[in-house]
C-alpha cells in the first residue's frame, strides 16, 4: 500500500459523505423556533418571520 | 533471489618498497595491479615490473583522507570486497571546480567493483563489457541495457587530481577522459572516453547509511546535498498508485450515490401553484394546507419555482407542525435576469431542512416582490426525504487533493534533479517572457 494516508483519508471522506446523506443533514440556513401560538394558521399575518422585512435594492433614484 | 556468499578472502599481500622513499608498499590486487601508488610519497609505481619504476612523483603537500579508509571490506550484494584504491576526480563548470570520490574495491573471485561519492550521494558501479543499444530517450540520444531506457543526463571532462592505493590500469594525476552520464534512477549508465577506449559502467544508486553499513563502519556518513542524478524518487510509484485509488474511491463514491439515489423516499407531500399580485394588499401572508410528514427524522425539500423575468421574489417561509407548534424558519429568494451578454440566477430554488420529524404540518408563506413588479407566477412543492448531490461532489472534489498533491510533489522532485542536469528542459514561460523583453528592447 503506497498511500495509507489516503485510503485512510478516502475512508473518511465517503464515511462522512454516507452519514450527512443518511441522516439527510443540510448546510441550508433554517431557524428553528419552538413555541408559536396555534392562531398562526388562522392569522397568518401575525407572525413575524426571522427572516421577515426582506429589503433589497432595486436601483432607481 | 540468490546470492553467491563469499567469506572474506584470504589474502596473501605482496609486500615491496617505494624505489622513490623505501616506504613498505603492500599489493592486494595480485596480478591484476599495474599501478601502485606509496602511501608515504605518493609516488605513482608501475606495479607490472618486478623492479617497480617510478612512473609519477607527487609534488604537492596536500593529502585527502579517502572518507573510508584504504584496506577496508564491505559486503556488496553477499560479496565481501576490499578496498584498494582511491582517487579524486575533478572537472569545472561555469568556471567553478568540482570534485567526486571514487573507491575502488577488489574480490579475487569476483573482480572489482567501484564506489563513487558525491555531496554525500552514493553509486556502487560495476563496468560493463557489454555496449549498450542507442535509443532516444527524453528527446536525445540514450542508451538502453538490461531493458531499461538511460536518458543523457550530463557530461564533463574529468581530470584524475588524487590517487592512492593500486589501481587496475595505468593511472596517473592529470589524467583526463571524456565523461558522460545518463539515467535511469536508481541506476546511471556512464561512459568514459580516453584516445582510443571508451569504457561503459552501470551505477546504482545507495545511500551513506547503506554503505557504512556494507562496511560496518562506526560514526555516520557524510550529509547528502541537494539531489544526485539517479537518487531514486521518494514519490516513485505513488502518483499513478494514488490516481488508482482515486478512481476507485470515486466508483465507490457513485456507488454510495446510487443506493442512497434508490432508497430515498423522495416522495412530494404537497404542491400548489399561486400568483402574486403587487399592491393588491399590504399582507400578503398565507398558509398551504396541512400536509403529512411520515417516517422517522428526515429531510424536506422545499421547492419553489417563480416565473420572474428580470426580476425577483423573496419567500419568507415557516414551516410548522400543526400539532406541537414547532417552526422551522427560513427566507429564500428566487431571481432570474437575462440580458443580451447572458443570464443570472435560476427561477428556480430548493432548501432542505434537516431532521424534521414526522407529523402532520402546513408552510405558512409570505411572499414579496417590488412594488413595479407585474403579476408573477408561482410554485410551491414539498418533499420528504431528498438525497443531496452535493455532498458527492464535494467529496468528488475533496477526493482530487492527495493525488494532485503527489503529482505535484513527485514533479517538484523531478524539477530539482533536472535542474542540475545540462540537459534541463527548457522553460517555456521563461523564454516567452525573455522574448518579449528582447523585442520590448529592439522596440527602443
Amino acid at each position: 500500500m503506497n498511500n495509507p494516508l489516503f485510503l485512510l483519508y478516502g475512508m473518511l471522506l465517503l464515511g462522512t459523505t454516507g452519514y450527512l446523506e443518511y441522516t439527510g443533514k443540510s448546510f441550508d440556513r433554517v431557524n428553528q423556533q419552538r413555541v408559536l401560538p396555534k392562531s398562526i394558521r388562522d392569522n397568518p399575518g401575525a407572525y413575524r418571520s426571522t427572516y421577515g422585512g426582506y429589503s433589497r435594492y432595486i436601483g432607481g433614484k | 533471489m540468490s546470492s553467491t556468499l563469499v567469506s572474506p578472502p584470504l589474502v596473501r599481500v605482496k609486500s615491496l618498497s617505494c624505489p622513490q622513499c623505501g616506504a613498505p608498499i603492500e599489493l592486494r590486487g595480485f596480478a591484476h595491479t599495474l599501478n601502485a601508488v606509496c602511501p608515504s610519497c605518493l609516488s605513482i609505481l608501475d606495479a607490472s615490473t618486478p623492479e617497480f619504476q617510478i612512473r609519477q612523483v607527487y609534488d604537492s603537500k596536500v593529502r585527502i583522507e579517502p572518507k573510508i579508509p584504504l584496506g577496508s571490506r564491505g559486503t556488496f550484494h553477499g560479496v565481501v570486497y576490499e578496498l584498494i584504491g582511491f582517487q579524486q576526480r575533478t572537472y569545472e563548470s561555469d568556471g567553478e571546480s568540482f570534485s567526486w570520490d571514487e573507491y575502488l574495491l577488489f574480490n579475487p573471485y569476483k573482480g572489482f567493483l567501484y564506489l563513487s561519492e558525491y555531496a554525500g550521494h552514493w553509486n556502487v558501479i560495476r563496468v560493463q563489457s557489454r555496449i549498450p543499444e542507442r535509443i532516444t530517450a527524453r528527446g536525445r540520444v540514450g542508451w538502453a541495457i538490461d531493458g531499461r531506457r538511460f536518458a543523457a543526463f550530463d557530461s564533463m571532462q574529468a581530470e584524475t587530481s588524487y590517487v592512492i592505493g593500486e589501481f587496475p590500469w595505468k593511472v596517473w594525476r592529470g589524467e583526463t577522459a571524456a565523461c558522460e552520464d545518463f539515467i535511469a534512477p536508481p541506476f546511471m549508465l556512464s561512459s568514459e572516453t580516453t584516445p582510443g577506449e571508451t569504457t561503459w559502467s552501470l551505477g546504482e544508486y545507495w545511500t551513506g547509511a547503506q554503505i557504512w553499513q556494507a562496511f560496518k563502519l562506526t560514526g555516520s556518513p557524510p550529509f547528502t546535498v541537494g539531489i544526485f542524478a539517479n537518487q531514486p524518487s521518494p514519490h516513485a510509484g505513488k502518483t499513478g498508485s494514488a490516481w488508482r485509488m482515486w478512481l476507485w474511491f470515486n466508483v465507490a463514491l457513485f456507488a454510495l450515490m446510487t443506493i442512497f439515489n434508490l432508497t430515498k423516499a423522495n416522495h412530494q407531500v404537497f404542491h400548489d401553484d399561486y400568483v402574486y399580485i403587487s399592491g393588491k394588499s399590504n399582507d400578503s401572508s398565507f398558509v398551504t394546507p396541512t400536509f403529512e410528514l411520515t417516517g422517522a427524522n428526515k429531510n424536506v425539500a422545499v421547492r419553489s419555482h417563480a416565473s420572474v423575468d428580470n426580476n425577483w421574489i423573496y419567500f419568507n417561509y415557516a414551516l410548522i407542525n400543526d400539532q406541537t407548534g414547532q417552526t422551522y424558519d427560513f427566507g429564500r429568494e428566487v431571481s432570474y435576469y437575462h440580458d443580451s451578454d447572458g443570464s443570472e440566477g435560476s427561477r428556480d430554488d430548493k432548501v432542505v431542512i434537516p431532521d424534521v420529524p414526522a407529523g402532520r404540518y402546513y408552510l405558512r408563506v409570505e411572499p414579496e416582490m417590488s412594488r413595479s413588479a407585474p403579476s408573477t407566477r408561482y410554485e410551491i412543492s414539498v418533499v420528504r426525504d431528498v438525497p443531496i448531490y452535493s455532498y458527492f461532489w464535494i467529496a468528488a472534489g475533496l477526493l482530487l487533493i492527495p493525488p494532485i498533491g503527489s503529482w505535484f510533489r513527485s514533479n517538484q522532485f523531478e524539477a530539482r534533479r533536472w535542474r542540475e542536469s545540462d540537459y534541463k528542459p527548457v522553460d517555456s514561460t521563461a523564454l516567452k517572457i525573455a522574448g518579449g523583453i528582447i523585442e520590448h528592447l529592439g522596440d527602443d
